[in-house]
């Protein structure tokens, strides 16, 4: 089996966050419910100020801190599908333990006050146990790996789009979205991103294009002291990203 | 344990795993945890997935999209990878189109209202009525404003026209009707200032098509390059390509606030709003002085010797221009003094860094200087504009590989039938009769091609006349057009026909509601707008039926036509319909198959794009070179130059504009440059109104949808990520300024500025941004809406700032026409 990976070139990402709605889209998340986030840093003053961003996906870390915390297994890593960190949403409980242990950040309880009103879970009411029922829903859904639009009182996050990359052929080194027999295995965000600064393929396989750009590119992981290892890779003079530091207002 | 018990409790972990048990055991249940029998598995797309060719429709880009539906709805869009603009990719708010079509405020059919009076707070108590009602009462009014000879009281509006089965009627309607406001576009409230620069330097009334693949070097003038310009996604892909590609491009960007162009370029420099044609007259001053200009382009000294000197004058008969005209009065009546020190005074970017610029520019080769609203929303619009282009002529750009061009134009079939034939003796009467009511092209406006924001004034004032009926297309200028006010005012006793989908400001004060299809559910060609010069034209092929009981715009407009009495009625019912159209168009193709094998209608449809590669020109080492079929083998006569590429009254590009000096006693009088001088590419203070001591400006972020994103919740939870705008849009501020006036991060504040002598005045949020200029507040232009939707409207927990157009002088460039969106000053308060 294939371990797959990300890689994330900062040096042509342009922070539109295309990446971000196709997620959201296929996915079918709430507006906020970012799986994939871009977010935006600055420092220093007029005239010289410097302003960088990073995409930000699940890391499906290889020591996932997220698993180990889970009181009821059903956040799980799934190295039969490639390594990825799954939720299973019949299992979940909605504790929220994963969220504070993941160090990224990219975990999501949609029980909340939505982000923008009116709550679009109120236009478009839930059906069949679902939180709600967007009429532009995808017909994928597998409530064991937390793929499709959830139930209320669980966590989300992202899956790499399991629900595509599941179906490509086995063996393949890398996912590339030019790859016209490839296109449709390959997750949403790899696929739209414009500048191409995103890439998906197998880190288990030296001759995968990852792992040549990773090399090249001296790819990094972010926040490795953590020990979490991710699968998810960053390059270029960007991938250097400042400690959080949320807003005082 | 309280927290798990409390959580164990959640009804659905009871209904899911019968879990009571478990609790009543003393909470510690979840050994009786398994794998939940009653919760939901897999589900996966079954075979009945379709996808169809369609075009995105939320901005000027014209992305081709694949359309995924399944069992009849749609749930997903991605790029067509076969669309050449598109290849495969697409912007953030391209995913974002199913919203657009299952909008839960959409029109659902057609109706009237039956509240004769009209007001933002009026409820127009529309009722529902049939399609053939709906026309019929057009046709009734078009019918009888005809019959008292009264046709030019009507008047369409549009704004994002797509081609021949939509905008392209509107010339053959006003035609066979009798108006000459068919149709008023929103050029000028878009962008028309690069357009009328353009045209005055190097003949061309036309945005350009770019070779960005082949640049080594971007000097870009306030092209929000990565959040707005034309074509958004593509740009993206090329940004990736020429950051990547050996040699890397390198990219300098002038602009006046932070954004991530700016951040992502190798240089940004912010300058003072209104003045980029100082900066570039000053690169153009040191690319002279240095000798650094493409001799082979513009020319040389006869004797080989660099003549231009700081403040002093040069012979021109000792300079041979070869493609360039009026150099050296260019030089001696202005371009000798506008010194890099001279720029700094006015554009506060520091001399060095303009001479670093100067020199890179012009020893990077191919180079471009690229610009858009940035330096043209300003009365001095198009003099900023000409200075800039005319850095394109100094190191020979135009129509070279890594240059700049201009686009080609579809092989359309032509319709099968002409509207000349139908044209009746009152038609005939009615040509050149009454002027537009904007009064574009007249003496008043001698040189824009549209000057939609005029018209509510002109009504108003009754001058040059009153109109009495208006339809209005994708555009919305009651709430877009600066001081939209006057235009409530306006639309009160005018007979309003709004055909947008969506519960838009226009709706609230429209007759009749004529709901078109939204764009997933239209068949519609969409030729591109100037992109690598080599022609191109897309199709929208509808993905579902129609939701709901709407029509195709072409279809409406044809189906009133046919209701207008005499041969006009003849000529609609020849025509047919809008797939009839576009059959015809595509017959073109037979003899001119594109690039991807389409060869008519059905291809078409299939693959969504039409195109044929390549462009016919090309510009290198000093001639021109036509394109023979196989290579660009035929060298060009300069006066077939002139006439088909560099198309001023000299067949060469102008320093020294012929343009400008037909119309030198119109300048004169508005903008006081004395008649002798109109015509040289100069530096012209802008004038900014408002009254107030701080610039403001009002972006377009890549989540704005030409104000259909106020609707959509997903556009909103992302549109201003820059400062952690998400749902909502701050005022982004730099500290300094802030604390002066005793704001603090997230306090309240308002933005006043004076229209019409008026103060007006807005509330928003400010949010500290250290990286903007202290003397510029940013607000990016999206909410503020009074109708458009439940979510457009909403007031939820974050306050939304106000519109900035209400705050917003209607002042144009008197040359191009172009509202001046960007030279408001205002003044800022704690609130
Ligand atoms: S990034 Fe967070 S959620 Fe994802 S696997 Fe790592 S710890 Fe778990
Ligand atoms: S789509 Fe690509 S370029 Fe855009 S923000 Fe995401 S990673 Fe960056
Ligand atoms: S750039 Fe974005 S909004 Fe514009 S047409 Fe393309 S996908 Fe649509």
């Amino acid at each position: 089996m294939a371990k797959w990976g990300m890689v994330i070139d900062l040096d042509k990402c342009t922070g539109c966050q295309a990446c971000t709605t196709a997620c959201s889209m296929e996915n079918n998340t709430l507006p906020g419910e970012s799986w994939q986030d871009v977010l935006f840093y600055h420092e220093g003053e007029y005239p010289s100020a410097q302003m960088k961003w990073l995409p930000r996906p699940c890391m499906q870390c290889e020591k996932p801190s997220c698993v180990y915390v889970c009181p009821t297994r059903a956040t799980y890593k799934d190295e039969e599908a490639g390594g990825i960190v799954f939720v299973d949403w019949n299992k979940c409980i909605g504790c929220k333990y994963c969220m504070i242990a993941c160090p990224y950040g990219v975990r999501f309880y949609a029980d909340e006050q939505p982000l923008v009103e009116p709550d679009i879970r109120d236009v478009y009411p839930g059906e069949n146990g679902q939180m709600w029922s967007p009429p532009y829903q995808n017909p994928e859904q597998d409530w064991r790996r937390g793929i499709g639009i959830q139930p209320k009182g669980v966590v989300s996050k992202c899956t790499f789009c399991h629900h595509k990359v599941s179906k490509a052929p086995d063996g393949v080194a890398d996912l590339d979205e030019d790859d016209p027999d490839l296109v449709e295995y390959v997750p949403a965000c790899v696929r739209t991103c414009p500048p191409k600064a995103r890439f998906f393929g197998d880190l288990d396989n030296p001759e995968s294009n990852v792992n040549r750009l990773i090399g090249d590119k001296h790819g990094v992981r972010l926040l490795d002291h953590t020990g979490n290892r991710p699968q998810v890779y960053y390059l270029g003079a960007g991938a250097g990203i400042p400690a959080f530091s949320p807003r005082k207002s | 344990m309280n927290v798990l018990n409390a959580l164990i409790n959640r009804r659905r972990f009871l209904q899911v795993t019968g879990a009571t048990a478990a609790v009543a055991a003393g909470g510690v249940g979840l050994q009786g945890f398994s794998p939940a029998a009653e919760g939901q598995v897999g589900r996966s797309t079954s075979g009945n997935t379709v996808v169809t060719k369609s075009i995105c429709h939320q901005c000027p880009a014209r992305c081709g999209i694949n359309v995924y539906t399944t069992n009849g709805r749609v749930h997903a869009i991605y790029g067509d990878p076969g669309n050449p603009i598109a290849n495969g990719k697409l912007c953030p708010k391209g995913h974002l189109g199913t919203y657009l079509l299952y909008d839960p405020d959409r029109f659902k059919g057609p109706m009237k209202r039956t509240n004769p009076r009209k007001g933002r707070d009026e409820d127009p108590g529309f009722v529902p009525i049939s399609w053939d009602e709906a026309l019929d009462t057009v046709a009734e009014r078009l019918n009888r404003l005809r019959e008292s000879g009264e046709s030019h009281r009507f008047a369409h509006f549009y704004g994002r026209g797509w081609g021949s089965s939509d905008a392209g009627l509107y010339g053959d309607f006003g035609k066979l009707y009798g108006t000459p406001n068919s149709a008023i576009g929103h050029a000028s409230i878009c962008a028309e200032g690069s357009k009328r620069a353009k045209q005055a330097t190097d003949g061309n009334n036309s945005y350009n098509a770019y070779d960005y693949r082949n640049t080594n070097y971007i000097l870009n003038f306030g092209a929000s390059f990565l959040e707005a310009f034309r074509p958004y996604n593509y740009l993206m892909q090329v940004w990736g390509h020429m950051r990547s590609k050996s040699p890397q491009t390198r990219i300098t960007t002038i602009d006046v606030r932070m954004n991530p162009t700016m951040a992502a370029s190798d240089r940004y420099l912010m300058i003072k709003p209104g003045t980029d044609g100082a900066m570039a007259l000053a690169i153009a001053h040191v690319i002279l002085t240095e000798g650094l200009w493409d001799k082979e382009f513009v020319g040389d000294f006869r004797d080989g010797r660099n003549q231009f000197r700081t403040g002093q004058s040069i012979r021109p008969a000792r300079f041979e221009e070869r493609w360039t005209h009026g150099i050296a009065d260019w030089w001696n009546e202005e371009l000798k003094d506008r010194t890099p020190e001279w720029a700094e005074q006015i554009t506060t970017i520091p001399a060095r860094h303009i001479v670093t610029v100067a020199r890179e520019f012009a020893t990077t080769r191919p180079a471009m200087a690229i610009m858009e609203r940035g330096p043209t929303a300003h009365f001095n619009g198009t003099y900023n504009g000409m200075a800039i282009h005319a850095l394109n002529a100094l190191v020979g750009t135009m129509f070279a590989e890594g240059g700049m061009f201009y686009q080609m134009g579809v092989p359309y079939g032509s319709l099968p039938v002409d509207a000349d034939d139908y044209m009746d003796d009152y038609a005939r009467e009615m040509q050149g009769k009454y002027p537009r009511i904007d009064m574009a092209g007249t003496e008043k406006w001698p040189m824009a091609g549209t000057m939609m924001q005029e018209t509510a004034k002109h009504h108003l004032a009754g001058d040059p006349y009153r109109l009495d009926t208006a339809m209005f297309f994708l555009t919305n200028p009651i709430w877009s057009a600066p001081d939209p006010h006057l235009w409530e005012e306006a639309l009160k006793d005018v007979f309003i026909i709004e055909t947008s989908p969506y519960p838009g400001e226009t709706a609230v004060y429209a007759d009749l509601i004529l709901p078109e299809h939204t764009y997933l559910e239209r068949l519609q060609d969409s030729p591109t707008y100037p992109f690598e010069g080599w022609p191109m034209t897309a199709l929208r092929v509808p993905a579902v039926d129609p939701v709901y009981d709407t029509k195709h715009f072409g279809d409406m407009l044809i189906e009133i036509g046919k209701r207008i009495d005499g041969p006009m009625g003849d000529y609609y019912r020849e025509l047919g319909d809008v797939e009839n159209i576009l059959r015809h168009r595509a017959a073109g193709f037979v003899d001119n198959p594109g690039d991807n094998g389409v060869n008519d209608f059905e291809s078409w449809k299939e693959k969504g794009v039409w195109y044929k590669k390549p462009y016919h020109w090309r510009y290198w080492r000093g001639s021109f070179w036509e394109w023979d079929g196989e290579g660009y083998n035929v060298e060009m006569s300069e006066a077939d130059v002139g006439e088909k590429l560099l198309r001023t009254p000299t067949g060469k590009f102008e320093f020294k504009s012929g343009f400008l000096e037909r119309h030198a006693g119109y300048i004169a009088q508005e903008m006081g440059i004395p008649e002798n001088r109109v015509g040289i590419i100069q530096w012209v203070e802008p004038v900014h109104t408002g009254g107030g001591d701080l610039h403001f400006v009002t972006p377009k972020t890549p989540l704005h949808a030409e104000g259909r994103s106020a609707n959509i919740p997903q556009a909103q939870a992302y549109m201003q990520p820059i400062v952690g705008g998400r749902g909502t849009c701050y005022l982004e501020i730099h500290p300094d300024t802030a604390r002066q006036r005793g704001i603090a991060d997230g306090d309240r504040v308002r933005i006043s500025a004076e229209v019409r002598g008026e103060r007006k005045s807005i509330l928003a949020v400010a949010r500290y941004m250290p990286a903007h200029r202290p003397d510029t507040l940013v607000l990016p232009m999206e909410y503020g809406h009074w109708a458009q939707g439940r979510w457009a409207t909403a007031e939820g927990r974050d306050i939304k700032p106000g519109h900035s157009g209400d705050i917003t002088e209607n002042l144009s460039d008197p040359i191009s026409g172009l509202a001046s969106y960007y030279t408001a000053k205002v003044t800022l308060e704690k609130a």
